[in-house]
């Protein structure tokens, strides 16, 4: 059994699956029967125009928003199913979640931003968290700041403590929600560098980014999206090199245009 | 001057009175019991109200409708009311006589519990809601995202409001008077009633006592509000500082 595991262990087993997925806001249909699958060890980047219901999507994942018809499996297990609020704090405490503006929690130092939900949640004793906090902020680069406060940050430093609380629970994947948007551009390096990092240590990652850059080097598919629709899903050289849908090309064509 | 000679000779002649009543050799009085019924008035109110105010924001609307109906009954009543409630229902409910001192805490403590319970809830609902998003996707029960994230910042943003609450406390005991709870405005009565022919030194001498005590913890109350107010403005600044150039950055495109 472990053996099968391990030998399929990359790229052939399903981490994230959307079977039919809609989802409405009243009448405004917000995704419409995304059928896709990111799987185990692979690098998704989610590109499209705004508006095209990339962030929904994405926020799907760990059921921050809800769906209306279809099913959202995370390795395996129905998301959207019915269950018990503690069944859903523990499946959301096994998928990473990077947002657009940080939202670290500004009355907390660095350190007990990351330690926080390890201890709190998965009961994992102090000590023990403040070992495993040190190391995830050494390796984001930022170990000399474990005793500030999220203010006292840069946007990118802030970001980078945003991907260190997320991986200090553990979680077999990571969703990034557009996480160098809101960030000053001599600032975004920094950041997909450590998303880099991750990639390359072979987290299985869903990134909505217009980092095309980013895009072309570390993903291993690109889903575009479109109305709600993921209207393409491609290898990055392919995506960027032919797409196939006109609202595709249309919008690479734009990107280059600007 | 004259008056002023009165005044001073009013205070000198009752200032133990008007401090604690008639306190050792009565119940305890005066300006002592004003602070009392206040302090214990909200301090039994706030952690009432933070409960209020869990209820009327949780996802159960089996919390929600029953403590929003209580909270509206309770702001759409006068005090007086609710203390005569409390003064002739309590009795009978519970079969024993209630102290006036405990009518008036009961009381307090329902009155300002629904008004703080607002004050929270407004906190609460002034947060970004970012944070509880990025505490439910940590895994965190709505409970706990309350304790450890959302609570802790918005009360803490509260402080200034809750000072206020309490200012407005202590002015409300003063209805306590109507039920003879002796507090400072039943001294000043008792004063007045002795003296007969100086009301308006008596009253005079109230109004300055309330105005000291209340007026102090405005100002300190208003010193807080500005010192959370830039700080809180920095939070903002760094976070948005972010956000501000996101339409900027977020098109710049290196395809």
């Amino acid at each position: 059994m472990t053996m099968l595991q391990q030998t399929s262990s990359r790229d052939d087993v399903s981490m994230i699956q959307f079977v039919g997925v809609n989802k409405s806001y009243g009448s405004f249909q917000a995704l419409v029967d995304i059928n896709a699958e990111v799987r185990k060890g692979e690098v998704v980047v989610v590109c499209g125009p705004s508006g095209s219901g990339k962030s929904t999507l994405i926020r799907t994942v760990n059921r921050l928003e809800e769906i209306q018809s279809g099913s959202l499996l995370f390795e395996g297990q129905d998301v959207h199913a019915k269950m018990g609020g503690s069944a859903l704090n523990h499946l959301r405490s096994r998928i990473g979640f990077v947002f657009q503006s940080f939202n670290l929690f500004p009355h907390l130092s660095v350190l007990d931003n990351v330690i926080l939900s390890p201890v709190k949640v998965n009961g994992v004793k102090r000590g023990e968290a403040r070992d495993m906090a040190l190391r995830l902020l050494d390796r984001v680069g930022l170990s000399n700041k474990a005793q500030d406060y999220p203010a006292q940050l840069s946007g990118g430093q802030q970001q980078r403590v945003a991907i260190a609380r997320a991986l200090a629970m553990k979680p077999p994947a990571m969703l990034f929600d557009e996480p160098t948007s809101a960030l000053d551009p001599e600032m975004v390096g920094e950041v997909l560098s450590v998303m880099r990092s991750l990639a390359s240590d072979g987290m299985t990652m869903m990134c909505v980014t217009h980092e095309m850059n980013f895009a072309r080097d570390v993903a291993d598919r690109v889903w575009f999206m479109d109305a709600g629709r993921v209207l393409e899903t491609a290898a990055p050289d392919e995506f960027f090199r032919s797409p196939k849908h006109p609202r595709a090309q249309r919008f690479l064509s734009d990107l280059r245009a600007r | 001057m004259a008056l002023l000679q009165n005044m001073i000779g009013i205070v000198e002649d009752n200032w133990l009175l008007l401090l604690v009543g008639q306190y050792p050799n009565g119940p305890l009085g005066g300006i002592a019991a004003t602070m009392i019924l206040s302090v214990l008035g909200i301090g039994l109110a706030f952690p009432l109200s933070v409960l209020m105010a869990l209820a009327r924001i949780s996802p159960w609307a089996a919390l929600r409708w029953p403590v929003t109906a209580i909270v509206y009954l309770v702001r759409g009543v006068p005090l007086l009311l609710i203390i005569l409630w409390v003064y002739f229902l309590l009795p009978l409910l519970i079969g024993t006589n209630v102290p006036g001192f405990v009518t008036m805490v009961v009381t307090l403590v329902i009155y300002e519990g629904a008004f703080l319970s607002e004050v929270v809830r407004a906190g609460i609902k002034a947060l970004p809601k970012g944070q509880m998003d990025a505490a439910r996707a940590l895994g965190h029960s709505h409970l706990g995202a309350m304790r450890y994230v959302i609570l802790p910042q918005a009360l803490f943003n509260m402080i200034p409001s809750i000072i206020s609450q309490f200012v407005s406390t202590i002015k409300e005991t003063t209805l306590g008077y109507i039920i003879n709870v002796p507090e400072l405005t039943f001294a000043a009565g008792q004063v007045n009633n002795r003296l007969l022919t100086k009301p308006f030194e008596v009253y005079f001498i109230l109004a300055i006592a309330y105005f000291v005590v209340c007026w102090t913890l405005t100002s300190l109350a208003n010193l807080l509000e500005r010192r959370i107010t830039a700080r809180r403005a920095r939070i903002a600044d760094s976070g948005a500082e972010a956000g501000g150039v996101a339409a900027a950055s977020a098109g710049v495109s290196r395809a």
